[in-house]
């Protein structure tokens, strides 16, 4: 029973020389939809070894190299791409993943593999991954202005990956699990495999369970700084976020947004409290022509 | 350029902004330029309904009565505060398909990606692949801001701020 758990931990420890944990993940990548395995049945039979595993659990650190957390991400990601394609555009694909490679440049992970991607989706969305990739949908790119606001929504995608919002959320997640595993000698089963297909079935549903609010707010705040450093008026996304206010609020395409994010409304009143620095920088270029050319806009 | 879509992003042209409705947050000094140290034209009072007619940087130029002038975009919320029950939670409860005002917003009523579609999808591995050529390197995107005369800033972490 321990001999299990520790081995389970071991897959998770940041020491991925014991357990090749990439491998592992682009194992559980490879195979089919992964759902959730999480919540395994109600712990049973609680002895005194149990109570002992459980503990050990709780005391836990699990650590996640960067090459784990890109491996991580890889495998949330091509979930995500299973449920909305890539929009068939190498133009506009490329223009997206410069202005937000200038951007990440600009944050305090500059060089991890960042790569963007625009859905083909109707909705108003966007979404990152542990590791670097950051997808923005159609709908959402049509409704922007100008680059400053495409600069200011990918910022804002890239603090969560720079401050580690998914990440931190998919090991608390990886805790809990590993836990109840603990609690139950009967289903503490768990290979490593399955391991690598559980923390990519807990980010991917991450993404549609959202967040805890703070790190909305968190990435808001991270998300206009990284604009402004790029040279960019570091207004767009707060002008992205009052142009949603606009849309009217029945559009189905706003439904999985307001169910990840907190109110538009409140997101705005947190700008306002928190940008006025910035406000010297308002008059840095937001480059709506490049952005009307780069997009067909004539 | 082959976007996709011609026909929604004509409608996204210049006129993007004009006659959108917004609400001030709170009580607002009229600006005649979008400065701080500008003129004041009048001031509004919190909560009054006004036009959009323009927007420049972290200034909105509106119309307000017979008076227009600029104020501070995040002193104005696009949304009616009176007609507001709550952004969250409403998502789960519809599905109508609202057709835009004006034509200026090309909504579709479209739910696009949910839960429902995330949770039974199967992993696209050559969709991952198309990224990988999308993927431009750091260098690339410093000579393109560079063309788009955009400068990188020295600019600290922000506080949360004095108010809530």
């Amino acid at each position: 029973m321990r001999r299990l758990l520790v081995l389970a931990l071991a897959a998770l420890a940041l020491d991925a020389q014991a357990v090749d944990f990439s491998k592992l993940l682009q194992a559980a990548q490879g195979s089919q939809a992964v759902n959730s395995v999480l919540g395994p049945k109600a712990a049973q039979l609680v002895t005194q070894e149990n109570l002992q595993a459980v503990a050990q659990a709780k005391d836990a650190v699990i650590d996640i190299s960067e090459n784990d957390e890109i491996e991580l991400g890889k495998g949330i990601a091509g979930n995500l791409l299973g449920a909305a394609p890539l929009l068939d555009d190498q133009g506009v694909q490329q223009y997206v993943n410069r202005v937000g490679r200038w951007v990440a440049a600009q944050s305090e992970r500059p060089d991890l593999p960042w790569k963007f991607g625009v859905l083909d989706d109707g909705s108003y969305n966007a979404f990152a991954v542990p590791g670097g990739m950051v997808f923005v949908t159609k709908g959402l790119l049509m409704k922007m202005r100008n680059e400053a606001e495409l600069a200011g929504v990918l910022g804002h995608e890239v603090a969560h990956v720079v401050q580690k919002h998914h990440l931190n959320a998919i090991k608390a997640n990886a805790r809990t699990t590993l836990m109840k595993n603990a609690a139950d000698r009967y289903t503490n089963r768990s290979s490593n495999a399955e391991l690598g297909k559980m923390l990519i079935a807990s980010g991917t549903e991450l993404l549609t369970r959202g967040l805890d609010k703070g790190d909305e707010y968190d990435a808001d705040r991270v998300g206009v700084v990284f604009a402004a450093r790029s040279g960019y008026d570091p207004f767009g996304l707060p002008a992205v976020l009052q142009t949603l206010q606009g849309v009217q609020s029945g559009d189905a395409g706003l439904a999985l947004l307001f169910k990840t994010h907190p109110p538009l409304d409140s997101r705005l009143e947190a700008l306002s409290a928190s940008m006025a620095p910035l406000e010297k920088y308002d008059s840095q270029p937001n480059l709506e022509a490049r952005f009307a050319d780069k997009l067909g806009k004539r | 350029m082959k976007f996709a879509l011609p026909l929604s992003l004509a409608l996204l042209g210049s006129a993007a902004m004009a006659g959108e409705t917004a609400w001030t947050v709170k009580a607002t000094e009229l600006k005649d330029k979008p400065y701080t140290d500008a003129g004041a034209v009048g001031t509004l009072a919190e909560r009054s309904k006004v036009e959009v007619l323009a927007r420049q940087a972290s200034w909105t130029q509106v119309k307000a009565g017979n008076a227009t002038g600029w104020v501070k975009m995040l002193n104005l919320r696009l949304d009616n505060p009176d007609a507001r029950s709550g952004n969250t939670g409403v998502g789960a409860l519809f599905n109508l398909a609202r057709t835009g005002k004006s034509g200026t917003v090309a909504t579709t009523g479209v739910r696009g990606l949910d839960e429902a579609k995330l949770a039974s999808a199967s992993p696209n591995g050559r969709a991952l692949e198309r990224m990988n050529g999308y993927a431009v390197g750091k260098e690339e995107a410093r000579g393109f801001a560079k063309d788009g005369k955009l400068s990188a800033q020295d600019v600290a972490r922000l506080g949360k701020g004095g108010k809530s």
